[in-house]
């Protein structure tokens, strides 16, 4: 027996710049340019509606609040979680590339550092974002949580990297040099599936 | 004047000290450490030896060819060895109850009803029900599902999920419910069957389930009834929420493993005892057998097969035949060990009564006399083997600043515990326990569930702490310490253990607390138990009043916390206790050696 199937689809609602937070049981999830915008899927057509609905999921079941922004300036992922995790509340962000590359950041790392990070974006399918939304809520906490597995394919490179790049190169395309992070509203809507 | 220096080759390190002797007075001039090479007492230890005068040669800036002689200990022939065995499982028959414990449970309360698969929910059972969802099901779609069905007029009053969303689903129920989630195997839970279910709020407990008259409440049954489900209300009790099903014949045991009996050959009698009896009743049945000549276990039982591998060890460390080596020495501990529950829904682990035995075997083959000759060999000098090994630790130990005879050394090593007292004379009574440092690592390594023996081992060395931020930490005293460069990521919000190396983490749910208990508990029941074991057996008339200056030597009087343990075990019979500091600066090392020199001395002057 298995789920009703229904299809989500997700538009984010731009309502201002975003703002440093100053509750501590939030968790930060900054997004790449093109998130949801020219993209709706990962690399391997995971929908970006489900990959934002899971994360807020893992956070919410761990009892914390998230608050989704969207970076302009930047396709850094680095850049994206870094920035995510200043304006977080409790200094612990999720940042998302739209190619599904994902990396949980914390405001007093060197940028180039990160306490997680899901680095072949071809293996994250779906059910790994509420592990990942729930490990970013539970370092909020102050708890220790085991690390989400990071999985591994050799030939994950060769089989996808020319497509991530064509990926990363559209996605560059829509930086917008010294537009700053807007905060976002999510409006999932409900579509059954084909 | 005659360049000498002993050598002390111990199981794990080498330890010199040149000395200038001559007409009884002795001129320390240089120590030295490096690491034993090969089993204790095996030819291969040679190297070692060499190194570690080569080294004390050098930093004395003296050559090879004006040393005299070099004398080496007479290894103790004492080898140890450990095993470990469950006595105490647990089993659920009939998935009775599910009392994992998930992090996240969703609701508060306890609701009662009978088992429907969410498939069916729809179709308008009558009666309270407690919904059960198989693995793949969406929380939205759970919550738009029950809420359907409360909509219908369905008296829902619990659910039983099996990924992990319990919060997100009761943060979408119309109808607040508790709900238990991450019950992994879900599909096993008995359907159509009446059961409860009950979640307590944050930081507590729950109260029903875990109280036997609270389940004959639920359930309604009769006091014979409740006799039989007494233990599922005891294996519940400290869990945050918990699932108790009703079935015919369900049952949760806690069962005694038959684990054999262990035969303890003493000199006048030999004493028999049941190993589940436990800890105490062994160690009461060793004193009775004292001394003790051998010890062997039932055949064919895991207590005959835990002597069997002691045996087999030193068989492989000795070449001794296993019929020849005779167990002098037994120590037992209680502890207690998580394992998984069998028959669990949910993965269950349950706390476990488990005894770890140490034995000691003594053997005769001894070979330093081989080292002697290949270290006379190399060096282009003479080497002679002499000296009991307690009788030379005591007389390094005398060099300690304000020790006087009668001394009583205690060196806590890696296998075993050795006591040795000197006397006014100069008499010397040695004793050898099982029972050390391994010990410790072995339980620390198994009541944490490590499975790790390094990271046991780290642990045991070093104090714990747990990283706040990543420019603070909190000590497990509770002082606070601020850093100026920012920890590494993978160190954050953990349990850290504070080595040389930098903080390592711990890998392990528990908390600082906990793990820091596990840790002193260990070292309290080998050290502290073994180390009165042991002076009792030196001691005049097995009195430890008699004793007055007690100096703690070998790795583990290294340790941080167990001098003072020790210290504090020996302050109500008036001992003075204390780590070594042998020559006034090696600290607890080189007792040995620098008593072979000592000796030396002694007998060269008239």
């Amino acid at each position: 027996m298995s789920s009703p199937t229904t299809e989500r689809t997700l538009k984010l609602r731009e309502i201002g710049p975003a703002r440093r937070g100053t509750r501590p049981d939030e968790v930060v999830i900054a997004l790449s340019p093109a998130f949801a915008g020219i993209f709706s899927k990962t690399i391997v057509e995971v929908p970006h509606a489900e990959v934002l609905r899971q994360l807020l999921a893992g956070i919410e079941e761990q009892g914390v609040t998230a608050r989704v922004i969207q970076v302009h300036d930047t396709a850094d992922l680095a850049a994206i979680s870094h920035l995510g995790a200043r304006l977080s509340g409790s200094g612990i962000s999720v940042g998302v590339l739209s190619r599904g590359t994902t990396m949980i950041h914390q405001r007093d790392l060197a940028r180039l550092s990160n306490l997680e990070l899901f680095p072949q974006s071809p293996l994250l399918d779906a059910p790994v974002f509420p592990q990942i939304g729930s490990n970013a809520a539970r370092y909020a906490k102050g708890e220790s949580p085991e690390p989400v597995p990071t999985r591994n394919d050799q030939m994950a490179r060769t089989r996808w990297q020319a497509k991530a790049a064509l990926l990363h190169l559209k996605e560059f395309e829509t930086i917008e040099a010294g537009r700053g992070p807007e905060e976002v509203e999510l409006d999932f809507e409900l579509s059954s599936a084909g | 004047m005659e360049l000498v220096v002993g050598v002390d080759v111990g199981n794990s390190t080498t330890e010199a000290c040149l000395a200038q002797v001559g007409k009884g007075a002795v001129t320390l001039l240089a120590t030295a450490l490096t690491r034993t090479t090969g089993v204790k007492g095996t030819p291969k230890n040679a190297d070692g030896a060499v190194t570690a005068v080569r080294a004390a040669l050098e930093r004395a800036g003296v050559t090879p060819d004006a040393l005299h002689r070099v004398l080496l200990n007479e290894a103790t022939p004492v080898i140890s060895g450990l095993a470990m065995e469950t006595i105490t499982e647990t089993i659920i028959t009939e998935s009775t109850m599910i009392g994992h414990n998930p992090a996240t449970p969703g609701g508060t309360g306890i609701g009662v009803g009978v088992t429907v698969a969410i498939g069916d929910v729809l179709d308008g059972p009558e009666g309270p029900v407690v919904v059960v969802v198989p693995p793949g099901w969406d929380f939205d779609d759970v919550a738009a599902t029950l809420n359907a069905a409360v909509d219908k007029g369905v008296d829902l009053t619990a659910a039983i999920l099996a990924g992990d969303d319990a919060v997100l689903v009761t943060n979408r129920l119309t109808r607040k419910v508790p709900v238990v989630d991450e019950v992994a195997a879900v599909e096993k839970v008995p359907l159509g069957m009446l059961s409860a279910v009950e979640v307590a709020p944050p930081g507590r407990t729950i109260r029903t389930l875990s109280n036997s008259y609270g389940l004959a409440t639920v359930f309604g049954l009769d006091p014979q009834q409740t006799r039989q489900v007494a233990p599922v209300a005891r294996a519940l009790t400290g869990n945050r929420s918990a699932v108790v099903v009703r079935t015919p014949t369900g049952d949760v045991t806690d069962r005694r493993i038959p684990v054999g009996e262990l035969t303890l050959r003493g000199e006048a009698r030999t004493v028999r005892v049941d190993v589940d009896a436990g800890a105490e009743a062994i160690m009461d049945a060793l004193a009775r057998a004292q001394p003790l000549v051998d010890a062997t276990g039932e055949p064919g039982t895991h207590v005959g097969g835990m002597l069997a591998q002691v045996r087999d060890t030193m068989t492989d460390i000795t070449g001794q035949p296993a019929s020849e080596i005779a167990i002098r020495d037994v120590l037992a501990v209680d502890t207690m060990v998580p394992a998984e529950v069998r028959g669990g829904l949910a993965g269950e682990v349950a706390l476990e009564n488990a005894v770890a035995l140490a034995a000691m075997v003594r053997t005769d083959r001894s070979r330093m006399q081989a080292v002697a000759d290949r270290v006379a060999d190399e060096l282009g000098t003479s080497a002679a083997v002499g000296g009991i090994e307690g009788a030379m630790a005591a007389l390094g130990a005398l060099t300690t600043p304000g020790v006087e005879r009668p001394v009583a050394v205690l060196d806590l090593g890696g296998g075993s515990t050795d006591a040795a007292l000197l006397d006014r004379d100069g008499a010397c009574v040695a004793m050898h326990v099982a029972g050390a440092g391994e010990l410790v690592t072995k339980l620390i390594d198994a009541e944490l569930a490590l499975d790790n023996r390094e990271t046991a081992e780290h642990v045991k060395r070093h104090p714990l702490a747990k990283v706040e931020s990543f420019y603070h930490l909190r000590h497990e005293d509770g002082t606070v310490q601020f850093v100026q460069e920012p920890l590494p990521p993978q160190v954050f919000a953990r349990v850290v253990t504070l080595g040389a190396d930098g903080p390592s983490p711990v890998p392990t749910r528990l908390n600082l607390d906990a793990i820091r208990r596990v840790r002193r508990e260990a070292k309290r029941r080998v050290f502290v138990v073994n180390a009165l074991r042991a002076l009792r057996q030196v001691a005049p008339r097995g009195d430890l009043r008699a004793l007055d200056f007690v100096v703690l030597l070998g790795g583990s009087a290294l340790d941080f916390e167990v001098p003072d343990m020790l210290a504090d075990a020996l302050a109500p019979y008036g001992v003075v206790c204390g780590t070594g500091n042998v020559h006034g600066t090696e600290g607890p090392r080189n007792a040995v050696a620098s008593g072979l020199v000592m000796a030396y001395a002694q007998a060269a002057a008239p």
